[in-house]
């Protein structure tokens, strides 16, 4: 019997048990720095633009339907909407100083309801309007809430930054 | 007592001794201030998974940017999550590429020696030059692996930087064969 223990602790100290402390320690602190980093991380979104590509139109065009060619610009006044009809009033901004983004959105959907197709806008602004600003335009020209059918619609989500400034 | 025990067979004795020894062996387990070594198995089967999964989310975050006093982003509604590409970033003080600087930035304009055409001008020397060089290597990985060259840049810009400059570094990247552009945003919900 006794030789059989000493035989069992024999091979028990052959084989041996890993010592696991060690690795447990590391991938504790492990867990806790990447909780860390991972609970301060900020909600990041992105906003597509591209650059104005140059060129006769697309040979999918429509002949027979006029091209919209909607411009939004942002002047030190308040926004230009400018089409291929011609240039619409301008949406001055509000008493407060701040730009009318309910404006522009209720205007844009106007124009979307006459051309239902069209995604691509193009825009523009005055040289000292901050990114800000620029961002808060895109979004107001992207998409707006229908009211009747409690979801958001596109409106001109494919925005081309124009070649030049004001 | 003594008596007693002595009346009983020795394979009984023996029998009755191993019991005796289990019983003891059991209690011991029993005992929990008696725990000699805690199976820590199943809580580094849990924390491996953990740390997986943590490892996962982590390096998933396609764009990972220090913000501070030189670098606020404008607020967004947008819901498109951020994809890997080439950053340029446009703080208050300096216009980086994938971290490394490449102008500095005073007011809000780039030096004027730093252009190609002087104060009026749109092409950035050094970014068209960093941004080129950044391409060829992307057009190389992307021929290896088969892909397509998508011409994709993120922008990350302060909020206060004007239109004027976000321009210029948008013209000068288009110039190094990048047009499409994502503007990285704070997603918000007003």
């Amino acid at each position: 019997m006794r030789r059989m223990r000493e035989k069992f602790e024999e091979a028990e100290e052959e084989t041996g048990e890993i010592n696991l402390v060690p690795y447990m320690d590391i991938v504790t602190n492990i867990i806790i720095f990447l909780l860390a980093s991972v609970i301060n991380q900020v909600p990041l979104g992105t906003v597509n633009v591209s650059s104005p590509t140059f060129g006769a139109g697309g040979a999918g065009d429509n002949a027979d339907k006029p091209a919209l060619n909607l411009t939004v610009t942002v002047g030190i006044s308040g926004f230009t909407l400018a089409g291929s009809g011609g240039v619409m009033p301008p949406i001055p901004k509000l008493p407060t100083g701040d730009y009318d983004y309910n404006a522009l959105t209720a205007k844009l959907t106007e124009i979307k309801k006459q051309f239902s197709d069209e995604t691509k806008a193009t825009f523009n602004a005055d040289a000292v309007t901050p990114y800000d600003t620029v961002v808060k335009t895109l979004d107001a020209m992207r998409y707006y809430k229908d009211e009747k059918e409690q979801r958001e619609k596109v409106l001109f989500p494919d925005v081309v930054f124009a070649a030049g400034i004001l | 007592m003594a008596t007693g025990r002595s009346s009983v067979p020795p394979d009984v004795a023996s029998r009755l001794a191993g019991k005796r020894a289990i019983r003891s062996y059991a209690r011991k387990l029993a005992d929990p201030e008696d725990i000699k070594d805690l199976n820590i198995t199943p809580m580094m089967d849990m924390m491996t998974i953990i740390l997986v999964f943590l490892l996962k989310s982590f390096t998933s975050s396609a764009t990972l940017i220090n913000l501070d006093q030189n670098l606020s982003l404008p607020p967004s509604m947008t819901q498109l999550a951020p994809k890997q590409a080439v950053p340029v970033t446009i703080t208050k003080r300096v216009l980086l590429v994938e971290g490394e600087a490449v102008a500095p930035i005073n007011n809000g304009r780039i030096d004027p020696q730093l252009k190609r055409d002087g104060d009026n001008g749109y092409y950035i020397t050094p970014l068209v030059e960093l941004l080129s060089k950044v391409a060829r290597r992307e057009k190389r990985v992307a021929e290896v692996t088969g892909q397509k060259f998508d011409g994709e840049l993120t922008i990350i810009a302060d909020k206060r930087t004007p239109y004027r400059l976000l321009t210029e570094v948008l013209y000068s990247c288009g110039q190094a064969e990048y047009a499409n552009y994502r503007l990285l945003v704070l997603k918000s919900r007003e």
